[in-house]
């Protein structure tokens, strides 16, 4: 932990969405040792368990269910600084077997959920004037690799959000930026078969597999205060071309 | 349940809150007839947003009513609940009854 991190979470308020598991779990721990205070939000039951650390069960593809969450977390603690988007599903699979319900389980976490959280948290980041919201985006949005047609356009639409979002929130101190994650060693890249995976991080600039530190070292910069100037900005891992 | 001149209250401190934006001679007082959109608005769209916004939250977070005024019931009615404040306070005390 260094001082800039510390002076970068202590005291503020999060949401941190898909805290269950993997990255978004990651990330919300980070912010907790660097002194915030987190709302984690996930379909299942809390895998955290400090004071500083509450959970709601919500499914963010819901409007109604992130409506309420929302609401509870202004009342609970009267502000709110810091949303990472991070809860997404995954189901990678040829467009010609891919299930209905697969689908559009994928648009309504990984698009509309974004949009439902990022909207209700700018109803109480604008109170104070002051927001960051940064989305977890993915490689996959521009390498479009098979069997990820639908995964890939909705991290794409997410990051055409991300602009406009960022747009219509400036005027209230809000930030709204991407960070596009590479191949990373979570739940959800250990579905996919390992040679895609090696194929894809092969062609990668820098070809490995991202670490969380990685993440988390961009997820830091754009939650910093000092990075009031930075918005509708997508940043890649790995050297991936936007 | 919520007053009338409660739900008021709310609807004035949100559009009192764009003075700040203003200029001195464009700031307004407002009344139950200020229109908030439509031909006799005296706010901008993004004024309306904001007032629409600010009052939502203030009656969620501050009066426990767990509203929209921007679902697609208010939006499909024959007659706009946003056009005036008095419109406007009537819809949300017709929400508030129905909870």
């Amino acid at each position: 932990m260094t001082a800039q991190q510390v002076s970068t979470y202590a005291g503020r308020i999060a949401v941190v969405t898909g805290t269950r598991t993997g990255l978004g779990k990651s990330l919300a721990e980070h912010l907790l040792a660097n002194g915030a205070k987190v709302v984690g939000m996930s379909r299942g039951a809390p895998t955290i368990s400090t004071p500083a650390y509450s959970h709601q069960r919500v499914d963010v593809g819901d409007d109604d269910q992130v409506r309420s969450a929302f609401i509870l977390v202004g009342r609970e603690h009267k502000r709110l600084d810091i949303l990472i988007n991070s809860a997404a599903v995954l189901t990678s699979i040829h467009a010609l077997v891919m299930p209905a319900a697969r689908a559009e389980e994928m648009v309504r976490t990984n698009f509309l959920g974004v949009f439902f959280t990022a909207r209700e948290a700018a109803k109480l980041m604008r109170r104070q004037r002051y927001g960051r919201i940064v989305n977890i985006g993915s490689m996959a949005s521009t390498l479009e690799p098979v069997g990820d047609s639908v995964y890939a356009a909705t991290k794409a639409a997410s990051m055409t959000l991300t602009g406009v979002l960022a747009k219509e929130f400036a005027g209230y101190g809000i930030t709204v930026n991407t960070v596009a994650v590479s191949a990373l060693d979570t739940e959800m890249l250990r579905k996919l078969p390992r040679e895609r995976v090696d194929e894809v991080v092969a062609s990668l600039l820098i070809a490995r597999i991202a670490t969380t530190e990685d993440v988390l070292n961009v997820v830091d910069f754009f939650v910093s205060p000092s990075s009031s100037y930075i918005t509708a900005q997508t940043i890649f891992l790995g050297g991936v071309h936007g | 349940m919520l007053s009338n001149e409660i739900v008021e209250s709310v609807i004035f401190r949100a559009i009192e809150a764009l003075n700040a934006e203003r200029a001195l001679a464009d700031r307004i007082v407002p009344t139950v007839d200020t229109g908030l959109f439509g031909t006799d608005a005296t706010l901008d769209s993004l004024e309306f947003v904001s007032v629409i916004t600010d009052v939502e939250t203030t009656l969620n977070l501050e009066h426990g009513l767990e509203i929209s005024l921007a679902d697609d019931h208010a939006m499909s009615r024959p007659e706009s609940p946003y056009t005036s404040v008095a419109t406007l306070r009537d819809y949300i005390t017709e929400l508030a009854d129905e909870r």
